[in-house]
C-alpha cells in the first residue's frame, strides 16, 4: 500500500518550469498533457527536453514518460541529489532558462551543486544571467542560502543564434530556510551595469554606457556601468551586445533591467545607444513598479517563503507578473498554500506604483535529501 | 522509655550549615569574613598564577554554561491550544480504568460507567485534558506514544515492573520523550510498614534510572469503596493541571488528531449492494501539532494512508471557560466530552446538530450538571402531545410479555444504527429520523438494515409532526440518538420520562444556547460554503413560489435562524433569545409573524433588484435591497458584484442574513447596526482590489483538466473570462519576465517625478530623515544627560530644558494629553534603550540574539492572522491546532468501519509534502540491549517511523573507514550499525523502533532495536564482499600463471591491474591474460608463490533490496483479534512450520579441535662444527646412564621356529603342574592350620577352667574368714581375742 501521492495533471506547455520544479519539491508527480497538441509542429521542444534532461541529471529516482508524439508527459520525481554536473542547454533559450529553474532547486540538495551550463547566456527573451547573478542571488541570501560557494561564473559569453557561453553556478545545500519579511524596499542607493559586447567592435559598449548615464544621472549619481568585451574563444559563436542595468537600494533590494541586441540575421540592427536609453528607461519602469523584489524573481521569492518553516513570511512585491500569478496557483495546489494578498497604493509620495504585500505561512519544508551525519 | 530512644543531638562540623554558623559566630566576634580577610591581606596569593589554568577554568565555566541551552525554536503553541493528551498506561489489572474514572470524578463530578475511546474534560481556566487507556498490545502502545503529552505510568507495586512499562518506556523515548508519571498502585497490599517502604524506594530508584532522576512518582495509597482515595486522587488532578510541557520535534512539526469520534458516510444504497465496498469515513477531534492544510495526506496507523476529501472546523463540544477571573470552574465549565463513550450531549456536524441522549443514566448525569432542568422540563412535558405519548406508550399484553409500543407495530421490530441518517441531497438538508439503537435489549431483534421504505418516511414523517408541534426551532437539525426510546414495562414514571426526553434534550440545546450567548462557537456551524449555497438555492426556490406557509415553515425559519445566529456571531448581542427560545408559545406566534414579513418582504425586493440579479445570480435580493436604499446604488453594485470573492463569501453571507433578520425582524436597531456592518464591510472592500480574486478565484487544476470535469463544476464555479484567457494561451512562451506593456514617457518631468522619492536623492519620510532624527536624539539626549548628572528636578530646570518644557507645556494645551503622554513614553522608552544598551552590552549573547529573534517571529505568527474571521483565516495559514476539526475521508477500507473497536485509538497523522512516497530508507540502528536475539539481514521487521508502522526488509550494513557500506549477515551485538529499507520517506533524525513481531504475547522484551532515520535515496550502495580464488599452475621467480579465477580472456581483461593476494600475504597484481587455458592470466607477487598457495581477489557486488513496504493493519483485523496482526514470515520461522531442514556444508561444521603432538628431528651438527665448537657446546657422546644397570639388562630372547613350536605347550604343562602343586600345598596348610587352632582352643577351655576352680576356692576361703570375722564381733571382744 505503498501510496503514491496523487499526480496533478494539466494541459498545455505554457510554466512547464514551474510544474516540474514545484513537483520536485513537493515530491508530487505530474502530468501533462495537449502539449502543442493543435501546433503544425506538436510536442515538446528542443529546449523543453533539455530542462527535463537537466532535472533528470540533478535527480535520482525521477520517472520520466513523454508519448510518442511528446504532447504527453508524466514527471515522477525523485529525491533532489545535485553534485557536479555538466549540462549543454538548447541554443533557442538562453541559460536564464534553466538556470531559473536551478536557482528553486539547487538549495535542496543532497550534495551541493556545482554545474556547468553551455549556451547562450544573453537573450532578448529570458533574463540574463549577469541578471540573475545580480538580483537572484540577493533574494537567496535573504533566505539564509549564501556563503561563498552560492556563485555564477561567466566564463564564457555566447550570444544567440550561436550561443557557445558557459557559466559555472555552484550553490550551498541547506536543511531549512528561513522566513523573511521585506516590507521596506529603502531607497534606491546606486546603479551598477554591465554593458558586454562580443564579436563587435569594443567600442559598442562605450556607446551603451554613455547613453544610458545620460538617462539616470538625472535620478542619481552614482552609477556605475561596466563594460565587458569578452574576446577570442570567450565570445562565443555570435556576434551582439547588450546591457543589463541593477539598482541597490538602502535595505538591500535589487531591481534590474536588461536589454540585448537583436540575434545576427534576425530583425533591424539595433543602435547601441538607443538600446542603452531604453534600457534605462526599462530600470525606471522597474523602479517604479518597485517593490523588495524585482519583478523576475518574484515567483522565486514566494517560492521560498512557501517553503520556509511554519512561520509568517511577509514581502513586498511590484505588481504581479502574470508569470507570479499563476506560479501562485501553483504554489495552491501543489503546496496547498495561499497568500495574504494586500495592495498598498501609493500615497501621496512619489514612490512609484502601487505594490502588493504577499503573507504567507511556510509549509514547514526541510530538505529530504540532506544526509544526516 | 521514649528519652533513651532518642539519639543525642549532634552538632555539625561541616557541611553549608556549619559554616554558615561559623561564620555567624566569627561576625559577633567581629573578626569579619575569613575568606575575605585573607583576600585582603595577602593579595598576591590570590592573584593570577598561570593564565593557562584561568583559561580554562574560564572555558570550563563557559561550557557548562552553554550545555544547559536548549536550541531556542519559535513558539508556535497556539492561544488557544488543544486538550492535552493523557496516555494512562499499565499492565492489566493495575487499575487503569479505575483511576481514569476517578480522574473524571475528581474534575467532572459525574461518574462515567464504561469508558471506550478518548475522554476530554475542562480541568482548568486554561486547561482540558483528553484521557485515554492504552493496554498492552504493543500496537496500541506505539500509536499512543507519538501522540500523548503526558504519560501516567500505573505499576502493581505489589508485583513490581513489568515488561509493558520497559516496552512503553522505550517506545516513548524513541517517538520524542513525552512528561511521564509514574502511578504506584496496590499499595494496600503491603501488611508491614516497612515492607512498603522499601519496596517504594526500591521502584522509585529504578523508575528514576529509566526516565529521568528526579521523575515524580505518585503513589495511591489504598482503595475507598473501589475507588481511589479522593485527596490523592485530587493532588494527582492538579499535578497534572499545572505541568508544562516541552514541545517534541515530531508533534510540533505535524498535524494530528486523536480521534473521538467517528461516522460511516457510505451511501447505505451502496452498502446494501456490496458490502464490502470502501467507505466513505468522518472523523472529529481535536487538531494538535502544526497547521493542517485541506487535501492535504495523512496517515491513520493501523489502516494506511489517505488524502483528505474534506476539513472543516466545527465549534467546541468542550470549550474552555469564558472569562477568567475566578478562581475555580463552575459546575457548568466542567465538561465531559467522550462521544465514543456516549457522553457529550451535543454533537454538532456539518450540517446537523445530534443530540445524545445517552439512556437514563445519561438523563441523570444532566439533571445533576445543570439545575434550571426543572423549568424545562416542565416546561416541555405541558407541550408533549398526545400523539408523542401515544407512540411512546406500552401495552403489555401478559405479564411477562414484553412491552409493545407503537414502533413494534410500525416497523416489525426493526432496528437501525445509532449512526445512521439520511440526507436530502436536493435540499441539503437532513432528515430527522428517531433512531433506535439499543444495546441492551437482549430480545434478539433482528437487526435489519434493509428497512422499508414506507417505514422510513413514516418514521420521519410522524416524527416531524411531533417535532413541529412541539415548535423546537433548530429542531430541523436536530437528531435523536442514542437510548431514548427503551422498551420496558409500563411504568408511569419511566415512561413520563422517556416522552419527555427528546423534547428536553432539543430546548435544553436552545437554552444553552441563548444563556451561553456571546462567543461560544457553536453558532459557527453553518459555515461551509457548498451548505450554504445549497441554502440559498433553496431560498431562491421558494421566493419564486412566493413561499407558502404550513410545511415548510420549519425550514424558512431555520434559515432566519442561522441569520440570527450570524447577527449574534458579528455583533456579539444576544439577539438570539427572540429567535430562538426555549418558550414555545411565543415561539410559535413570533414565528408565523417572522415568516409572513420575511416572505413580503422578500418579494418585494425582488422586484428591487431585478437588474442586479440579471449580474449576478446567486447575490441575495435582500443586501442589494437595503444598499438601494441607503447608499448610492449605482457605484454600489458595481462594487459589490467585484465582491464575489471566493474568501468574501461567508462575509457576504453575514451580511445578507443579517439584513434579512434586520428587514424580518421588524427591530430598527438591528436594521441600523446591519447598516453599519455593511458600511465597513464596503470600506474593506475598496481599499483592497481584488488582487486575491484574480490569482485564486479559479481554481488552478481543476480548470484546466479536461473539458468533462469543468462541466462537472460549471454549477459550482463561474467560468471566468480569465480562465478561457488562459486557455488559449496554454502553449504559450514560458518567460517570466513582466514586459512592460504601456511604458511611461520618461522624459516628462512629471513621469520622473512619480519616483523622484524611491532614490536617496528623493525626499525620506519623517521619521527616517536623517536631519530629523538627529534633532530628535539631540532633544532626547539633552535631558538624558541632565538625568545622569542628577541636577534635573522638576521644579529646577536647566534653561534649555526649562525652554522646550515650556514649549511641551504649551503643545500640551493645544494637544489632547494623549499626545504628550505618548511623547513622554516615548522618551522613556529611549531612555530605557540607552540605559539596556549600556548594562546589557556584555550580556547579550548569539544566544540571546537567538532567542529574541525566535520569540518575535512568534509573536508575527501570532499578530499576523488574529483579526482575520476563522474562515478565511484557515485558507491561510491551515486549520490551526486547537480548533475541533471535522474530517472527512474517502475509500476507507469496510473492515475499518465493521471492525471498529472504540478501545483502540484512532490517530490521524499529518504527513509533509513529501512524505507519502516511498524510497530507500537509510537509518543508524542498534540493537535493543535487553532483546534476546540478534537481527538478520533480509528477515522481514515490523518498524514504527515517523506516524506509521509497518513491515520491511531491512539490510544491515557496516561503513568501512572509507566510506564502503559493507553488508552484515547479522546486527552486531552492542554497537550501532547502519540499515536501509524501502519504506516511507520521513525526515532525517526522526527516532524509529523495530519490532519483530506485534502479534501475541511474546515473554520477553518485544523491541528488537532503536535508531534514527539518516539520510533518504532512491537509490542504494551497499556492497557484499565478494572473493575470486584461483591456483598458480607455473612458477617463476615473482611471476605467476595462475588459473581458476575467470572464464575468458574478456573477464580477466577487465580486471588488469587489479591487486590479489595469497592467503599467505604475499601481494600481486594481474598483469595479462593467458592465451590457454581459457581465464587463466599472468600475475606478478612480491615474493615467489609456492604451489600449494592459493590466490584471490578481493571484489565488492552490489546488493539489492527488495521494495517491500507493508503498513501494518492492525485496525481492520476483527474485534478482539486486533493484536493478532502477522505479515512476511521469516525464512526460519516458514522453515520451522514446513519442517524443512538445511543441509549444512559439511566443512562449515564445527568439529572438535585435536592437537596433534609435534615432533620435531634431532639436531644434526656437522662433525666439523663438532670439532670447532668450544667443549661446554660440544654434544655430548657418552650416552645416559639408564634407569636399569647394563647388567641386568635381559637380553631379547629370540626363539627358533622349533622352540616357538614347542614351548608353549611345555610350558602349558609345567605351569599347570606347578599349579597343581601349588594348590596342594595351600589345602595342606589350610589342614594343619585348623587343626592347629583346635588344640589351641583346647588349651584355652583348661586353662579358663583351672582359673574358675581356683577362683572359687579362693572366694570360699575368703568367704568363711569373712563370716568368721562377723560372728565373733557380736560375741564381744574375749572371743574375738580367741
Amino acid at each position: 500500500m505503498a501510496t503514491q501521492a496523487h499526480s496533478l495533471s494539466y494541459a498545455g506547455c505554457n510554466f512547464l518550469r514551474q510544474r516540474l520544479v514545484l513537483s520536485t519539491l513537493s515530491g508530487r508527480p505530474v502530468k501533462i498533457r495537449k502539449i502543442r497538441a493543435r501546433d503544425d509542429n506538436p510536442g515538446l521542444r528542443d529546449f523543453e527536453a533539455s530542462f527535463i534532461r537537466l532535472l533528470d541529471k540533478i535527480t535520482n529516482g525521477s520517472r520520466i514518460e513523454i508519448n510518442q508524439t511528446g504532447t504527453t508527459l508524466y514527471y515522477q520525481p525523485g529525491l533532489l541529489s545535485g553534485g557536479s554536473v555538466e549540462h549543454d542547454c538548447s541554443v533557442h533559450r538562453s541559460i536564464g532558462y534553466y538556470l531559473e529553474g536551478l536557482l528553486c532547486l539547487a538549495p535542496f540538495m543532497k550534495h551541493p551543486l556545482r554545474i556547468v551550463l553551455r549556451g547562450v547566456t544573453n537573450d532578448q527573451v529570458d533574463p540574463s544571467v549577469d541578471v540573475l547573478k545580480a538580483a537572484a542571488f540577493p533574494v537567496l541570501k535573504q533566505f539564509g542560502v549564501d556563503g561563498e560557494s552560492l556563485e555564477l561564473k561567466i566564463v564564457r559569453r555566447g550570444m544567440p543564434p550561436g550561443g557557445g557561453g558557459e557559466v559555472f553556478f555552484s550553490c550551498p545545500v541547506r536543511k531549512v530556510l528561513k522566513p523573511v519579511q521585506l516590507t521596506d524596499p529603502g531607497k534606491v542607493k546606486r546603479i551598477r551595469g554591465m554593458a558586454y559586447s562580443v564579436r563587435v567592435s569594443p567600442q559598442m559598449a562605450n556607446r551603451i554606457v554613455d547613453s544610458a548615464r545620460s538617462i539616470l544621472n538625472k535620478f542619481i549619481p552614482d552609477i556605475y556601468i561596466y563594460t565587458d568585451h569578452m574576446k577570442g574563444v570567450n565570445s562565443g559563436k555570435s556576434p551582439g551586445f547588450g546591457l543589463s542595468l541593477v539598482a541597490e537600494t538602502t535595505n538591500g533590494t535589487f531591481l534590474s533591467a536588461e536589454l540585448a541586441s537583436n540575434p545576427q540575421g534576425q530583425g533591424t540592427a539595433v543602435l547601441p545607444e538607443d538600446l542603452g536609453r531604453s534600457c534605462a528607461k526599462l530600470l525606471l519602469e522597474e523602479i517604479y513598479r518597485g517593490g523588495c523584489v524585482d519583478s523576475t524573481n518574484q515567483s522565486l521569492a514566494l517560492l521560498l517563503m512557501t517553503l520556509g518553516q511554519q512561520d509568517v513570511s511577509k514581502v513586498l512585491l511590484g505588481p504581479l507578473s502574470p508569470y507570479t500569478i499563476e506560479f501562485l496557483r501553483h504554489l495552491k495546489s501543489f503546496f496547498q498554500i495561499m497568500f495574504k494578498i494586500e495592495t498598498k497604493p501609493c500615497g501621496e509620495e512619489l514612490k512609484g506604483g502601487d505594490k502588493v504585500l504577499m503573507t504567507c505561512v511556510g509549509v514547514g519544508f526541510s530538505n529530504l535529501s540532506k544526509t544526516l551525519k | 522509655m521514649e528519652t533513651k530512644d532518642q539519639k543525642k543531638h549532634r552538632k555539625k562540623n561541616s557541611g553549608p550549615k556549619a559554616q554558615k554558623k561559623k561564620k555567624r559566630h566569627l561576625q559577633d566576634l567581629q573578626l569579619g569574613d575569613e575568606e575575605e580577610d585573607a583576600q585582603k591581606r595577602n593579595p598576591r596569593a590570590f592573584s593570577v598564577q598561570s593564565a593557562v589554568r584561568m583559561a580554562r577554568s574560564f572555558h570550563r565555566t563557559q561550557d557548562l554554561k552553554t550545555k544547559k541551552h536548549h536550541i531556542p525554536v519559535v513558539d508556535r503553541t497556539p492561544l488557544e491550544p488543544p486538550p492535552i493528551v493523557v496516555v494512562v498506561m499499565g499492565p492489566p489489572k493495575v487499575g487503569k480504568s479505575t483511576l481514569i474514572q476517578c480522574l473524571i470524578r475528581n474534575f467532572t463530578r459525574q461518574k462515567l460507567t464504561e469508558i471506550r475511546g478518548p475522554v476530554t474534560i475542562v480541568s482548568g481556566k486554561k486547561r482540558r485534558l483528553t484521557i485515554i487507556e492504552c493496554g498492552c498490545d504493543i500496537n496500541m502502545m506505539i500509536d499512543l506514544a507519538k501522540v500523548a503529552d503526558l504519560v501516567l505510568m500505573l505499576i502493581d507495586a505489589s508485583f513490581g515492573f513489568e515488561m509493558e512499562t520497559f516496552e512503553f518506556l522505550n517506545i516513548c523515548q524513541v517517538h520524542g520523550f513525552p512528561k511521564i508519571m509514574g502511578v504506584l498502585t496496590h499499595l494496600d497490599s503491603f501488611k508491614y510498614n516497612k515492607q512498603l517502604k522499601k519496596t517504594k524506594k526500591r521502584l522509585k530508584h529504578r523508575f528514576w534510572t529509566e526516565v529521568y532522576p528526579g521523575a515524580k512518582l505518585f503513589y495511591l495509597s489504598g482503595m475507598v469503596h473501589g475507588e481511589y482515595q479522593n485527596q490523592e486522587i485530587h493532588n494527582l488532578g492538579r499535578f497534572i493541571t499545572v505541568m508544562k510541557f516541552r514541545p517534541l520535534t515530531w508533534q510540533t512539526s505535524h498535524p494530528y488528531i486523536l480521534a473521538d469520534r467517528m461516522e460511516d458516510l457510505t451511501n447505505p444504497e451502496d452498502i446494501r449492494t456490496n458490502i464490502k465496498c470502501d467507505r466513505r469515513v468522518s472523523f472529529y477531534g481535536y487538531l494538535r501539532g502544526a497547521h493542517l492544510k485541506n487535501k492535504s495526506q495523512i496517515h491513520m496507523p493501523g489502516v494506511g494512508d489517505f488524502a483528505l476529501s474534506d476539513v472543516s472546523f466545527l465549534p467546541d463540544p468542550c470549550a474552555l471557560p469564558e472569562q477568567q477571573k475566578k478562581r475555580c470552574l463552575n459546575e457548568k465549565e466542567k465538561l465531559v466530552y467522550a462521544p465514543l463513550s456516549g457522553v457529550g450531549g451535543v454533537l454538532y456536524d456539518k450540517d446537523a446538530v445530534y443530540v445524545d441522549l445517552g439512556g437514563s443514566h445519561g438523563f441523570q448525569e444532566s439533571g445533576e450538571a445543570r439545575p434550571t432542568h426543572e423549568l424545562v422540563q416542565s416546561l416541555i412535558s405541558t407541550h408533549s402531545t398526545i400523539d408523542a405519548k401515544m407512540a411512546s406508550s406500552r401495552v403489555t399484553l401478559f405479564s411477562d410479555s414484553k412491552a409493545l409500543g407503537s414502533e413494534d407495530i410500525d416497523n416489525q421490530g426493526l432496528w437501525m444504527p445509532k449512526e445512521e441518517k439520511h440526507v436530502d441531497l436536493k435540499t441539503g438538508r437532513v432528515r430527522r429520523k428517531a433512531i433506535f439503537g439499543d444495546e441492551e435489549d437482549e430480545s434478539g431483534d433482528s437487526d435489519d438494515e434493509e428497512m422499508s421504505e414506507g417505514d422510513k418516511l413514516k418514521n420521519s414523517s410522524s416524527d416531524e409532526e411531533t417535532e413541529e408541534e412541539r415548535d423546537a426551532e433548530v429542531s430541523d437539525k436536530v437528531y435523536v440518538t442514542g437510548r431514548g426510546v427503551k422498551r420496558q414495562r409500563l411504568e408511569e414514571v419511566e415512561e413520563d420520562a422517556e416522552v419527555d426526553l427528546p423534547a428536553f434534550a432539543d430546548s435544553d440545546d436552545d437554552l444553552e444556547k441563548s444563556s451561553e450567548g456571546g462567543g461560544e462557537a457553536e453558532e459557527a456551524d453553518e459555515s461551509s460554503e457548498e451548505e450554504e449555497s445549497s441554502v440559498e438555492g433553496e431560498r431562491h426556490a421558494l421566493e419564486a413560489k412566493a413561499v407558502e406557509g404550513g410545511g415548510k415553515a420549519g425550514l424558512l425559519q431555520s434559515n432566519g435562524v442561522s441569520g440570527s445566529l450570524n447577527v449574534e456571531k458579528t455583533m456579539k448581542q444576544a439577539t438570539v433569545t427572540i429567535s430562538d427560545s426555549g418558550h414555545c408559545t411565543a415561539e410559535e406566534a413570533f414565528a408565523s409573524e417572522d415568516e409572513s414579513e420575511e416572505s413580503s418582504s422578500l418579494s418585494s425586493e425582488e422586484e428591487d433588484s431585478e437588474n442586479e440579479e440579471v449580474v449576478r445570480k446567486k447575490f441575495r435580493k435582500p443586501f442589494a435591497a437595503v444598499s438601494g436604499q441607503k447608499l448610492g446604488s449605482e457605484n454600489l453594485i458595481d462594487e459589490t458584484s467585484d465582491v464575489e470573492d471566493l474568501l468574501k463569501e461567508e462575509e457576504d453571507y453575514t451580511e445578507e442574513n443579517n439584513f434579512s433578520i434586520g428587514t424580518s425582524g421588524a427591530l430598527k436597531w438591528k436594521e441600523d447596526l446591519s447598516r453599519k456592518a455593511a458600511e465597513a464591510f464596503l470600506r474593506q472592500q475598496q481599499a483592497t482590489p481584488n488582487l486575491q480574486k484574480l490569482v485564486y478565484g479559479i481554481v488552478t487544476e481543476d480548470n484546466e483538466e479536461d473539458g468533462d470535469t469543468q462541466e462537472e463544476l460549471g454549477g459550482l464555479f463561474r467560468v471566468s473570462q480569465p480562465a478561457r484567457e488562459r486557455k488559449h494561451k496554454a502553449d504559450s512562451l514560458d518567460c517570466s519576465r513582466f514586459h512592460v506593456e504601456t511604458p511611461h514617457d520618461w522624459d516628462l518631468d512629471e513621469v520622473m517625478n512619480s519616483i523622484r522619492d524611491c532614490f536617496v536623492t528623493g525626499k525620506w519620510e519623517e521619521d527616517k530623515d536623517a536631519a530629523k532624527i538627529l534633532a530628535e536624539d539631540d532633544e532626547l539626549y539633552g535631558d538624558f544627560e541632565d538625568l545622569e548628572t542628577g541636577d534635573m528636578h522638576k521644579g529646577k530646570p536647566g534653561p534649555v530644558t526649562q525652554i522646550e518644557d515650556v514649549e511641551e507645556e504649551i503643545k500640551e494645551e493645544i494637544d489632547p494629553e494623549e499626545s504628550a503622554k505618548k511623547k513622554h513614553l516615548d522618551k522613556k522608552r529611549k531612555l530605557k534603550e540607552i540605559f539596556d544598551a549600556e548594562y546589557d552590552e556584555g550580556e547579550s549573547t548569539y544566544f540571546d540574539d537567538l532567542k529574541g529573534e525566535m520569540q518575535k517571529q512568534a509573536q508575527l505568527n501570532r499578530a499576523e492572522f488574529e483579526d482575520q474571521e476563522d474562515e478565511a483565516r484557515v485558507q491561510y495559514e491551515g486549520f490551526r491546532p486547537g480548533m475541533y476539526v471535522r474530517i472527512e475521508i474517502e475509500n476507507v477500507p469496510c473492515e475499518f468501519v465493521l471492525n471498529f473497536d472504540p478501545h483502540y485509538p484512532i490517530i490521524l497523522g499529518g504527513l509533509g509534502s513529501s512524505e507519502g512516497n516511498v524510497g530507500y530508507v537509510q537509518v543508524r540502528l542498534k540493537k535493543h540491549r535487553w532483546y534476546k536475539k540478534i537481527l538478520k539481514s533480509r528477515d522481514p521487521v515490523i518498524f514504527s517511523v515517523g506516524w506509521r508502522r509497518f513491515q520491511t526488509i531491512p539490510l544491515y550494513y557496516i561503513e568501512d573507514h572509507n566510506g564502503r557500506q559493507r553488508l552484515l549477515k547479522y546486527t552486531p551485538q552492542h554497537m550501532h550499525c547502519g540499515a536501509t529499507f524501502w519504506g516511507p520517506i520521513t525526515p532525517q533524525g526522526t527516532g524509529f523502533l523495530a519490532v519483530q513481531s506485534v502479534s501475541g504475547i511474546m515473554p520477553d522484551f518485544r523491541i528488537a532495536a532503536t535508531g534514527v532515520i539518516l539520510d533518504l535515496d532512491k537509490s542504494i550502495k551497499i556492497v557484499k564482499k565478494l572473493k575470486l580464488t584461483g591456483y598458480p599452475y607455473k612458477i617463476f621467480k615473482n611471476t605467476s600463471f595462475i588459473k581458476g579465477m575467470f572464464n575468458s580472456a574478456l573477464e580477466v581483461a577487465k580486471f588488469e591491474g587489479a591487486v590479489i593476494r595469497t592467503v599467505s600475504g604475499i601481494r600481486g597484481q594481474i598483469k595479462k591474460a593467458l592465451r590457454t587455458p581459457e581465464g587463466a592470466f599472468r600475475a606478478s607477487f612480491e615474493d615467489k608463490l609456492l604451489m600449494s598457495d592459493i590466490v584471490f581477489m578481493r571484489t565488492w557486488y552490489p546488493v539489492s533490496i527488495p521494495a517491500f513496504y507493508n503498513p501494518v493493519t492492525s485496525l481492520l483485523k476483527p474485534v478482539g483479534e486486533k493484536d493478532t496482526w502477522s505479515g512476511m514470515r521469516t525464512t526460519g520461522q516458514l522453515q520451522l512450520t514446513h519442517g524443512i531442514r538445511l543441509k549444512p556444508n559439511k566443512d562449515s561444521l564445527y568439529k572438535p579441535i585435536v592437537r596433534q603432538k609435534k615432533h620435531f628431528n634431532s639436531l644434526h651438527i656437522p662433525k666439523a662444527l663438532q670439532k670447532a665448537l668450544p667443549f661446554r657446546n660440544k654434544p655430548k657422546t657418552q650416552a645416559k646412564a639408564s634407569k636399569v644397570p647394563k647388567d641386568r639388562l635381559r637380553p631379547a630372547v629370540i626363539r627358533e621356529p622349533q622352540e616357538r613350536k614347542v614351548c608353549p605347550r611345555l610350558l602349558d604343562a609345567l605351569s599347570s603342574v606347578h599349579r597343581h602343586k601349588v594348590r596342594k600345598a595351600k589345602e595342606q596348610r589350610h589342614l594343619h592350620n585348623r587343626e592347629h587352632f583346635r588344640l589351641k582352643q583346647k588349651e584355652e577351655e583348661e586353662k579358663l577352667k583351672r582359673q574358675k576352680d581356683l577362683r572359687k576356692k579362693l572366694f570360699r576361703i575368703q568367704g568363711q574368714r569373712e563370716r568368721r570375722n562377723q560372728k565373733s564381733s557380736l560375741k564381744g571382744p574375749e572371743e574375738q581375742l580367741k
